[in-house]
């Protein structure tokens, strides 16, 4: 028997320890079952788009084909986008849990569309929602806490640690040997479960990699620590408060007053303030004369200034046009807000290099792309799908062309993004 | 490297102190193979520092030792190799059972053996056979010694350090492990004790040295039938006590 088995054997004979590994083996199995339970529900609705996107614009087509307006066509019609989760989203749900992931837009004012969901679940967006990461970085250090406070204290309270530091293969290399296997041990609870999902899930093999990356190299850190405190000879009720109060003070209270800091050092309002704004603009519209609204819209948009003038009665080209005006009033309150998200999310990954908790979570959601930027990269692509339909629109509202059922088959379709992280999704982004 | 003149143990002239106080003052020891060794002294005396030092858990300030010609100072692998060492509460894995235990510790001696080799340095050193495959749990003092010292007699170490050895050992248990002693010391083996049990030292050892404030100030050898003059060793034994305690 190899001095490993020797160790292995030794460690599966203390009940606490084996307690430990299989509870966190568990809780990863849970947390990246949870995980994919709540993506593949994602996904459901996300394939569910199609059919009641067919029957949503085949009651507007029966309308529209009688009157042939293509206002009433853009007006009643909404168009679906959505933010397919990438493989790997199972084990970072991120931002994923709190922002839509789905949007079905109309052709008029964007903003109000885009904002009127930004108002987080505080219920959700607080603790956050239980997957693999949330394992991993809140509660794993726990495990290593629990496996690694008495390694050198218990054998000096058990009265072996002299005995065995006399031994040829005892002292250091004993305990380094020990940490290795607690470490080995710790780390395939966690990526076991999480292997195996990954694999179930199609996530490339790099992206697994570099989740097993992290994995070993966060239980590095607390096993570092915990060999720090070791160093000190305290007992190992003394280390096991010194290792949990670490965790206290490096998972959660420097995290969250970063956060306020954080907040506070980049002020930035909220999305509804946005989507209000842009309302009271619109609103204020129905005030001004037409002409002077329509002056301003082909100011900035002369392609459709050619277009006929305005006649006594209602005409959706003057609606729309005021609805643009209105989301082009707030552009830079937009800019302004999406600058400020940028800033705190780059501020929280610098201080993912000080706080290893912040930093883990910050990596597996950009590995899952579920984090900020992954957001702004789908608001970026419902705009530029946005800006698709209003150009479709516009060709029959100010060239006065008819619209029919057939017409509806010739709008934009919102393009599957091109998603590489966490590999290959070209099948998920297809509803 | 120190001259041990053959002696698996040579201590010369060591100094050794903790900060400001001085622990070993010019002890001098040597044991040599085949004999039992008992240290005496009174708390503080610096018995087991001398433990320590042989070890190569403190270094020396001044002076040299040498475990089998090794100093264990600057190779203290090496000599660990060449030493059991027993200290006072022999704690093994109560999750592990007597065979298993003695297979832990001599893998980690890096001297394994088969479980034939094992069974048989238990019984040896007169652990009843129903117990070998027993958790440690519920095992005496005197239980678990005889598996630390099978394990020591299966290493064939030429050096065994005992630190005291039969404190909290009933007064059959002393003399089994006594018997035991001897036994290890006859296949060559160099002992040393360091013992606050002056009667059970004066019952197995060939020489006992006395140690005060950090250095050997009485050595008395075994001679004739008597051994030792009990009372006279007594006496000296409780002056150096007392000598330490004022």
């Amino acid at each position: 028997m190899t001095l490993w088995m020797h160790e292995l054997r030794l460690l599966l004979r203390a009940r606490l320890s084996v307690v430990a590994l299989i509870l966190m083996a568990i809780l990863t199995a849970a947390a990246v079952t949870a995980g994919m339970v709540e993506i593949s529900r994602q996904r459901t609705a996300i394939a569910a788009i199609p059919a009641a996107q067919s029957e949503d614009i085949a009651a507007v087509a029966d309308y529209v084909d009688r009157t042939k307006d293509a206002g009433s066509a853009g007006y009643y019609s909404f168009h679906p986008t959505w933010d397919a989760p990438s493989p790997l989203a199972f084990a970072a749900l991120g931002m994923r849990d709190v922002s839509p992931y789905i949007l079905r837009v109309r052709a008029l004012g964007l903003e109000a569309q885009i904002y009127d969901g930004d108002i987080f679940n505080p219920e959700l967006a607080l603790p956050g929602r239980f997957d693999f990461a949330f394992v991993l970085v809140f509660l794993a250090p726990l495990f290593v806490v629990a496996l690694f406070h008495d390694l050198t204290s218990g054998e000096r309270e058990a009265g072996r640690l002299r005995m065995l530091d006399a031994l040829p293969r005892g002292g250091a290399k004993l305990l380094r040997r020990r940490m290795l296997l607690r470490i080995a041990l710790l780390w395939a609870a966690l990526a076991v479960p999480f292997l195996v999902a990954a694999v179930a899930s199609g996530v490339g093999g790099a992206a697994i990699f570099a989740v097993l990356a992290v994995i070993l190299a966060y239980l590095l850190f607390w096993t570092a620590l915990a060999a720090l405190v070791a160093r000190l000879r305290w007992s190992s009720v003394a280390n096991a408060a010194t290792l949990a109060a670490c965790w206290l003070v490096l998972v959660l209270v420097l995290p969250t007053l970063a956060h306020v800091a954080i907040n506070r050092a980049v002020p930035i309002g909220q999305g509804a303030e946005i989507a209000l704004a842009q309302r009271e603009m619109v609103n204020r519209a129905w005030d001004i004369p037409r002409e002077t609204t329509m002056r301003r819209f082909y100011a900035g948009h002369p392609e459709w200034a050619d277009s006929a003038p305005l006649g006594s009665a209602f005409h959706y080209k003057w609606y729309f046009a005021f609805h643009q005006l209105g989301d082009e009033s707030v552009a830079t309150k937009v800019r302004a807000y999406r600058s400020g998200l940028e800033r705190r999310d780059a501020a929280a990954r610098m201080l993912g290099w000080v706080l290893p908790s912040v930093g883990v979570q910050a990596l597996l959601t950009r590995l899952a792309d579920t984090d900020v930027r992954a957001q702004l990269a789908y608001q970026d692509r419902v705009r530029a799908f946005h800006a698709r339909l209003r150009n479709f629109y516009y060709g029959y509202l100010f060239r006065d062309r008819p619209f029919g059922r057939v017409d509806f088959g010739r709008a934009p379709i919102f393009a599957a993004r091109m998603n590489t992280a966490g590999g290959s999704n070209e099948a998920a982004d297809r509803p | 490297m120190p001259d041990n003149n053959g002696n698996p143990i040579a201590i010369h002239e060591l100094a050794l102190a903790y900060g400001n106080h001085r622990v070993l003052d010019g002890l001098s020891l040597t044991v040599p193979a085949s004999s039992i060794t008992a240290l005496l002294g009174g708390n503080g005396a610096g018995k087991s520092t001398t433990l320590s030092a042989l070890l190569g858990f403190v270094r020396a300030d001044a002076g040299q030792i040498a475990v089998c010609g090794i100093d264990p100072g600057t190779d203290a692998d090496a000599a660990r190799r060449r030493i059991a060492y027993l200290p006072e509460n022999v704690a093994l894995y109560e999750h592990l059972s007597a065979v298993e235990n003695a297979d832990y510790l001599l893998a980690l001696a890096d001297q394994r053996q088969d479980r034939g080799t094992i069974t048989a340095a238990l019984a040896a050193a007169g652990l009843q056979n129903r117990a070998w495959d027993q958790r440690l749990g519920g095992f005496s003092k005197g239980m678990r010694q005889k598996v630390a010292i099978a394990v020591a007699l299966l290493r064939e170490v030429p050096v065994l350090l005992l630190d005291e050895p039969t404190s909290g050992l009933d007064p059959r248990a002393t003399a089994d492990f006594n018997a035991l002693l001897l036994k290890v010391r006859d296949r060559g083996t160099a002992v040393l004790m360091v013992t606050h049990d002056l009667l059970s030292a004066a019952d197995v050892a060939d020489r006992i040295a006395f140690l005060e404030q950090g250095r050997i100030v009485e050595d008395v050898t075994a001679t004739g039938s008597e051994r030792f003059d009990i009372r006279a060793l007594h006496a000296r034994f409780q002056v150096g006590v007392g000598t330490r305690a004022a």
